[in-house]
């Protein structure tokens, strides 16, 4: 047994070594089906929003938004103002109340348009589907500073999410957040 | 001045280097073995601490691959569950406090790895039979082990997240948790005979030692 054990341990183990890569990048991706942080993600959000769909989308400082330069602005679907949160840490605005939707790109261009043209959004289709490339009038692919290219990352209740925004699929009581990322 | 010790070694290079290391330990730790000459297994364990720590922290560049759990699972079979778990605890101490970052996952590894003492020392009878290890059982209980031994330690997480992260948690660390139970077989197929051999030399079980003695008459 133990002449047999000897290679055939070593190949198993060489054989993990190579496939390691892609089985991580697989489970990655499973795992991140369990991320089940809907309770999280709504804090800071109002508490009616409880259960609802929201939208955020968060600035960087530099450059700022016109609008939303400090905390973050909670705005109702109907287009009324309820508050700002200082205390996130963060600046943006985030638009919630929202029920039924199931499409993301659905839900993001109607919530959006809450915002009356401060959270106005701009997207290519390409051969990978939705690019979104400006909101609130910050383009991503203009951004310059000390990193190599910007984009607006997009993040499905706290966890990054694993499909762009033409292929998100939403449940009731979704968050969806987008912020500037470099690489 | 000239800094001798400031050289950049690539990872692999560094593996090398600690595998190197490693190999004078062993062999060190062979040649006092011998050297032992009371039944006592004190002795052994204590070349079995200093065998598991340095294996440990030097197999650090490969992830989750080092001999404890295979050692513990022996020391259990050949010297029952007490000596295992003080083994187990202090491995998993000295090699935390050394190098490898103490926290509260410490004493997870320690019950972690105590527990698998504890498994071998319950499965020694099927382990090990006559004076020869079942190399192919131990094989599969070391790999089972390897993934038990991990999961428990992952516990450790829901004092920092709360339990509907460990899922998740789990699953994407299940590519480490196979490089533990894959590392536990090479370890078992390489190294269990020749160990099981210099613990059963140091074994004081009366009922063995008549086994060995009646063997070699």
């Amino acid at each position: 047994m133990s002449d047999f054990l000897k290679p055939a341990s070593v190949a198993a183990f060489i054989a993990l070594v190579i496939l390691a890569p892609s089985l991580q990048e697989l489970l990655t991706e499973e795992a991140y089906e369990y991320v089940d942080d809907n309770d999280s993600s709504h804090d800071g959000l109002p508490m009616e929003w409880e259960k609802k769909q929201v939208i955020c989308v968060f600035f960087p400082a530099d450059p700022p938004h016109d609008g939303f330069s400090t905390g973050v602005t909670m705005i109702d679907a109907d287009g009324i103002e309820l508050g700002v949160n200082q205390n996130l840490n963060r600046t943006g605005a985030c638009v919630g109340g929202f029920e039924g939707y199931s499409r993301g790109l659905d839900f993001m261009m109607d919530s959006t348009r809450s915002a009356r043209g401060a959270l106005s959004v701009g997207y290519d289709v390409g051969q990978l589907g939705h690019y979104v490339h400006t909101i609130g009038g910050l383009n991503a692919d203009a951004m310059t500073g000390d990193f190599n290219g910007a984009y607006w990352n997009l993040d499905h209740n706290g966890a990054i999410s694993l499909v762009g925004i033409g292929d998100l699929v939403m449940s009731e009581g979704d968050v969806i957040s987008w912020s500037i990322a470099t690489w | 001045m000239y800094d001798f010790h400031n050289v950049a070694l690539s990872q692999n290079q560094s593996l090398l280097l600690n595998v190197a290391i490693l190999s004078i330990i062993v062999i060190s730790l062979i040649r006092s073995e011998r050297s032992l000459r009371d039944q006592s297994q004190w002795g052994m364990l204590v070349l079995l601490a200093v065998f598991g720590v340095s294996g440990r922290i030097l197999l650090d560049p490969i992830p989750n691959v080092q001999p404890v759990t295979v050692l513990v699972l022996l020391a259990g079979a050949y010297f029952g569950a007490p000596r295992a778990l003080a083994l187990a605890a202090t491995i998993a101490l000295a090699s935390n406090v050394i190098f490898l970052g103490h926290g509260p996952w410490t004493l997870f590894q320690a019950i972690g790895w105590g527990a698998i003492g504890l498994a071998g020392a319950i499965l020694s009878n099927r382990i090990i039979v006559g004076d020869r290890i079942r190399i192919g059982l131990l094989a599969i209980i070391a790999a089972a082990s390897g993934l038990a031994f991990n999961w428990f330690v992952s516990l450790s997480i829901l004092f920092e997240t709360g339990s509907s992260m460990l899922v998740p948690y789990l699953l994407n660390g299940l590519v480490f948790d196979l490089y533990h139970a894959a590392g536990n077989v090479v370890f078992v197929a390489w190294l269990a005979s020749p160990l099981g051999e210099m613990m059963a030399r140091h074994r004081s079980s009366s009922a063995f030692e008549a086994v060995i003695e009646g063997a070699s008459n």
